[in-house]
């Protein structure tokens, strides 16, 4: 089979899937676990309190556990796992593995390890904890109230620090003061369960002999994870392998290495051997990060003309009980993306993180940019009622135009390249196909369409901007590509398969790359063993953008070396040297050989041009110059009964621009998911709490509502293509896209069906126990 | 008397273990007999991704207990291709993208498959059929576009 | 989460079963289709000492379809209910009922005895069972007895049942010219309803001449609205019919509704779901009397 030119542009069925398909899937569950101890996390009951006693002698007397790890004992063996993005102000640097004051329900104070799981967690059970309960504060506003109980009586304050970015609060104050017309609403998007279906989990085996770790772990950064491992338990970095091998999902959930997952590790080395641990369903919803979160006062001033002239968000985030890695990173990026595609004459976002009783937040799909989305779409669409514009018409006043780009933000983001308001005339075109007849129906149902723009950072890069803001990630990314001696070819990078297809795409641009037939190539990712550096891994919507962008340029260097070795066995100048995809030429006369013979002379080391390189391997880093932006429109047709509050989104699309899309399939797929997920954050999900005790009122999936198919109609997806002017191969990201602006859409949506309601529409979900007093106040709930 | 003597057809192949009362029958399946193609999502009942067929209906396996499958018949995702072919339905997965992370996967077969010997139509398998099934990746779309292309070929040939 | 350990009985007969149910332990369960039980005891929030497996107890999943009576053995399973023509033909809300009763793959082992026993204050079959006035019946060592559906429910998850009893089936009674609806409102499909709510109205001539108005999630229990009922009672059903702009304010549906709202004492959100409430009672009697006026009535 020749290489069929190109692959990049194709829809293509991956390549995994028959494996998937039938049942036999690696996920870490699915591990060998012959001679493994099985281990059960002690959390702790309470949402505050100082453990005064972690007992297990009676458990281990009477033999129903192999192993017991407390406070005591962790605190010999682990150091805290290290912060990545700190708040200024931020005292604490570290997480610890060892606790002794829980700070929120669910939170891992010890490990226990037995013969199966069943058995551990009746041991686990068993092991005495008493506490010396102190008060809880469940929320932001709890938390900054004066006179609140401190998480930490040393920081001296339950605020953990502060950032603010763009113009600064003098201007903004007096623009806004000098304003006409001002939209003033108090924001607040709740906290999200990441949800994979694969929960998170860890096999951890120790060989004392040659004091090797190796973990089998559920991630979407397993040298992230391993870094963090080794620093933790005082190992090497050459001593700690981490394998992702299939990862049921991530969503931001799997990017850094848990407490509990340490522990397991721990317990391994403990014991000298295996330790398994898979976190069940109300683990996952108790004690895994969490993602969103925030408050924020946000105010849009707007002069007669429409012309936005200020924007400023005041976002207060909820960190939780301590800074994760990523800590206020997702509040930040809310206050960075504040502006979207618009030009504001100054535009600024303070962002404030707070410490509350309950489990840390972290990254989730969408990361901070949809709650900028939520906040600015929102008011841009109360301006539009409040003045009596067309919301359509108001932002095409004031998007960015091509003509515009690279435009750089308030906040100091420069967008590359796009035409943000085409992407909108047609999302507005779209729009009018679902469009409420304007002489429809009165009664119960009530129709609207809603739009809501949005634009994606893609790639949390250069290298140089986190060193700016001491952010330790590493922004770059790499890729390896190898022919092995019988032609085929291994190709790796740092960034991790977590469903979306990633191994299939980067296969597409190699193969076009090396104009070579897709299936020679073989993608090896999650292997910290095998696969190649990264530290950012499948996160930030920048795998295709930073991985395919390194191996485009080891794939070009590639194919000029297996020309010039296949020039020197044909006898001619390089440049002479034809490949076809089935044999490489040098003219008439010359003959011909295959890639295999190229191959097979290239690792005989035969006719070498360059003396000092033999193996037949390019290794490409790639730090971009600067971030390449998506950015998409979307739509959202809803139905709401004013009678019950229920709402229902009936039609979805979006109009997007991810650049030069690899497989279109499979980029439909991740905007799809990405919707979904952004109709689950705007209708169904929401982590809650008791605000007295700060106990979990949602460690089920019954009470912690996912989109099931009846919630989520086929979107509408159309793609627009701008090539990203900084990465190779016109690429820009896409995993985010989706959810980015659904929330909004779907907001903007039901404020046009019901517009007695819309100026309270700031908080999500749109449940109907939130909407139902609001119709009923404006006397629409009685049918 | 905890222990039980479990006797369980399993894709066609008899088994027989020892096991305890509380053994789900997903974890029975999973790592008594390593049919790991089974996953467990939640063991609550409510995400669908442990979904069997026990004598030919779609159950929870993480609501049995493996004792209460004793003298079944059980269907697991690893009996629908064989060493064969895809089946249609699991080869319709493939070209619409159904599937991302493939968790949720075998249990939406088994669902499926048992929809389409039960002569549903390619509504009600898209509809209260698929209703069972959480998927986090997909937004269900490749899906319901795989039960389209699945039923339109099959009353087709 | 695992199940907490116990020990497992599979007894063949009733009269097994019986013998294992009235020993001197008092924390046994009973396991029918196992769909509410074996979550929580997964979740160790149920731990029983011992579980009575009933599903191969011979006798208990019997349907039978009389005159004015539908019978259904304990170990009906939910998915069955949706099969049985007959039980369509004769008793269509039960099947409109079922057909909500969680996801397929739930009601493929659900089973009616268990769903009743379950006793969730929200669920489809208990709001249905005290609507209609269905009748229980339990059997123990000492005999059988049967317990009317309104008094069986005593709080969320707690029955009449006794230690030592057996739910076997339950007894639906079936007057002629009834019309029936059952409507709720849940925030996903098949999820367990916020509110849910059952009409049934028996007809003569088109005048109510008996009105049952039964609502779920409202209280600890499922429950009648009798003020509700006899604002309906009596009245020609044709009149229920909505006009172009709904029902007027003073219209006998909204009085019906208001009674139903005074009547309800939901456990949380209380103004919320009594607006659910009379959302559900509204449609419900709507689409009875919209098919009704049309000849339709089911």
């Amino acid at each position: 089979m020749a290489h069929e030119t190109p692959y990049v542009g194709r829809s293509m069925p991956r390549p995994q899937d028959p494996r998937l398909l039938r049942g036999q899937g690696r996920y870490v569950d699915d591990i060998e676990e012959v001679g493994a101890w099985h281990a059960a996390i002690v959390r702790s009951p309470v949402a505050h309190g100082r453990l005064t006693r972690f007992d297990a002698t009676a458990v281990l007397a009477a033999g129903l556990a192999r192993l017991v790890l407390g406070p005591q004992e962790l605190a010999r063996l682990a150091d805290p796992l290290p912060t990545k993005w700190r708040l200024p102000g931020q005292h604490l640097t570290g997480i610890p593995v060892a606790t002794t004051t829980a700070r929120y329900v669910g939170q891992p104070l010890g490990v226990v390890v037995a013969a199966s799981r069943a058995e551990a967690e009746d041991a686990a059970e068993q092991v005495l904890l008493e506490f010396d309960e102190l008060a809880v504060v469940s929320d932001t506003v709890a938390a900054t109230t004066p006179g609140a109980a401190l998480l930490y009586p040393e920081h001296g304050s339950n605020i953990a620090g502060q950032i603010h970015f763009g113009s600064d609060d003098e201007t903004l104050t007096a623009a806004i003061d000098a304003a006409p017309h001002v939209i003033d609403r108090e924001f607040r998007v709740q906290r999200i369960a990441q949800s994979p279906m694969e929960p998170r989990g860890v096999l951890a085996e120790w060989i004392p002999g040659t004091g090797a770790l190796t973990a089998w772990l559920s991630s979407q950064s397993p040298q992230a994870v391993r870094q963090e491992l080794a620093v933790s338990l005082r190992l090497r970095a050459d001593q700690v392998r981490v394998v992702a091998t299939d990862v049921g999902g991530s969503f931001g959930g799997k990017n850094t290495l848990y407490v509990d997952e340490t522990m397991v590790c721990a317990a391994a080395m403990v014991l000298g051997g295996r330790v398994k641990w898979i976190e069940d369903r109300r683990e996952n919803l108790l004690a895994a990060y969490q993602g969103r979160g925030q408050r924020a006062r946000a105010r849009l001033a707007l002069d007669a003309a429409g012309r936005f002239l200020a924007i400023h968000a005041d976002i207060v985030g909820d960190l939780g009980a301590f800074a994760s890695q990523a800590g206020s990173g997702p509040f930040q990026v809310t206050g960075l993306a504040i502006e979207g595609p618009y030009r504001f004459a100054s535009a600024g976002a303070t962002i404030t993180g707070v410490y509350t009783n309950l489990v840390p937040t972290c990254a989730y799909r969408g990361y901070g940019m949809q709650e900028a989305a939520w906040i600015r779409e929102r008011l841009i669409d109360e301006a539009a009622r409040e003045l009596g514009l067309d919301p359509v018409e108001l932002r095409l006043r004031n998007l960015v135009t091509p003509a515009e780009l690279p435009y750089t933000t308030h906040t100091m983001l420069t967008y590359d390249s796009g035409d943000y308001p085409a992407a909108l005339r047609r999302a507005a075109e779209l729009a009018d196909r679902f469009r409420p007849a304007p002489d429809a129906p009165g009664g119960e149902l009530r129709r609207g369409v809603g739009l809501a723009c949005s634009v994606e950072v893609t790639g949390f890069a250069p290298s140089a901007l986190l060193e700016m803001f001491q952010i330790h990630w590493a922004g770059w990314e790499s890729g390896r590509i190898r022919v092995n001696e019988d032609g085929s070819v291994s190709v790796t990078s740092g960034v991790m398969a977590v469903g979306q297809g990633i191994e299939t795409a980067l296969a597409q641009i190699v193969a076009d790359e090396l104009r070579v037939p897709i299936d020679w190539i073989r993608v090896h990712l999650g292997d910290t063993a095998v696969s190649s550096y990264s530290d950012l891994s499948s996160q930030a919507s920048r795998s295709v953008t930073l991985a395919g962008g390194a191996l485009v340029q080891a794939g070009a260097r590639m194919r000029e070396r297996m020309r010039g070795l296949a020039a020197g066995a044909l006898g001619v100048p390089a440049d002479a040297v034809t490949w076809n995809g089935a044999v490489f030429g040098g003219g008439p006369g010359t003959g011909t050989l295959t890639w295999r013979e190229v191959a097979h002379r290239g690792w005989m080391g035969w006719g070498r041009g360059d003396a000092a390189r033999i193996q037949l391997e390019e290794v490409a880093d790639f730090d971009p110059p600067a971030i390449t932006y998506a950015y998409s429109v979307a739509g959202a047709a809803v139905a709401a009964e004013t009678d019950t509050g229920r709402l229902t989104v009936e039609a979805y699309w979006s109009v997007n621009d991810s650049g030069v899309l690899v497989n279109p399939m499979l980029a439909d797929g991740q905007l799809a998911g990405g919707i979904a997920q952004g109709l689950g954050l705007a209708l169904l999900e929401e982590i809650r709490h008791d605000p007295e005790t700060g106990q979990p009122l949602c460690t089920t999936l019954s009470d912690y509502l996912l989109p099931s198919p009846s919630d989520v109609p086929d979107p509408v997806i159309e793609h627009r293509c701008t090539p990203s002017t900084v990465i190779p191969g016109g690429f820009k990201g896409l995993g985010e896209g989706g959810i980015i602006p659904t929330a909004a859409a779907v907001g903007n949506a039901l404020a046009a069906a019901v517009p007695e309601i819309a100026a309270d529409l700031v908080a999500t979900p749109l449940a109907p126990a939130t909407l139902w007093p609001m119709l009923d106040k404006a006397g629409l709930a009685d049918g | 008397m905890n222990d039980w003597d479990v006797r369980v057809t399993v894709n066609g192949v008899p088994h027989r273990r020892t096991t305890q009362a509380r053994t789900l029958l997903s974890d029975f399946l999973r790592h008594e007999l390593g049919l790991t193609g089974t996953h467990v999502g939640c063991e609550q009942g409510a995400c669908g991704s442990c979904t069997v067929l026990v004598d030919g209906e779609p159950v929870r396996s993480c609501l049995m207990f493996a004792v209460q499958a004793d003298g079944q018949q059980v269907e697991t995702v690893e009996g629908l291709a064989g060493d064969a072919e895809l089946s249609g339905l699991q080869d319709a997965m493939m070209r619409e993208h159904g599937l991302q992370c493939g968790f949720c996967t075998p249990g939406v077969l088994m669902t499926l498959t048992a929809a389409e010997r039960a002569g549903c139509s390619a509504e009600e398998a898209a509809g209260p059929q698929l209703g069972g099934h959480t998927c986090r990746c997909t937004g269900y779309a490749g899906i319901r576009a795989a039960i389209e292309r699945h039923w339109s070929r099959r009353k087709d040939s | 989460m695992k199940p907490a350990a116990f020990e497992y009985l599979r007894p063949a007969t009733v009269a097994g079963v019986l013998d294992a149910l009235g020993g001197p332990r008092q924390d046994v369960a009973v396991l029918a289709g196992g769909q509410s039980l074996v979550p929580r005891m997964n979740l160790r929030v149920a731990r029983p000492a011992a579980v009575v497996d009933i599903n191969r107890v011979p006798g208990l999943d019997g349907i039978e379809v009389t005159a004015g009576t539908v019978r259904l053995g304990a170990m009906v399973r939910i998915a069955r209910l949706l099969r049985e023509p007959a039980l369509r033909d004769r008793l269509p809300v039960l099947t409109e009922a079922a057909a909500l009763v969680g996801h397929p793959q739930i009601r493929s082992r659900a089973t009616v005895g268990g769903s009743l026993c379950h006793a969730d204050p929200a669920a489809e079959l208990p709001t249905l069972a005290v609507t209609l006035g269905a009748r229980l019946h339990l059997r123990s060592a000492a005999g059988d007895r049967v317990v009317p559906a309104g008094e069986f429910f005593l709080a969320p998850h707690t029955t009449a049942r006794r230690p030592g009893e057996l739910l076997t089936g339950i007894e639906l009674p079936v007057p002629p010219g009834l019309a029936a609806r059952f409507v709720e409102f849940s925030r996903r499909a098949n999820d367990l309803p916020l509110v849910g709510v059952a009409v049934a109205l028996v007809l003569d001539d088109g005048v109510i001449t008996s009105a049952r108005i039964g609502a779920g999630g409202v209280g600890p229990v499922p429950v009648r609205l009798p003020g509700a009922e006899q604002v309906l009672t009596g009245r020609a059903l044709a009149e229920l019919v909505p006009g172009p702009g709904g029902h007027p304010p003073d219209h006998p549906l909204r009085r019906a509704l208001a009674a139903a709202a005074d009547e309800a004492d939901p456990p949380e959100e209380p103004v919320f779901r009594a607006g659910l409430l009379r959302a559900a009672i509204r449609r419900a009697v709507t689409e009875l009397a919209t098919e009704g006026s049309t000849g339709e009535a089911r």
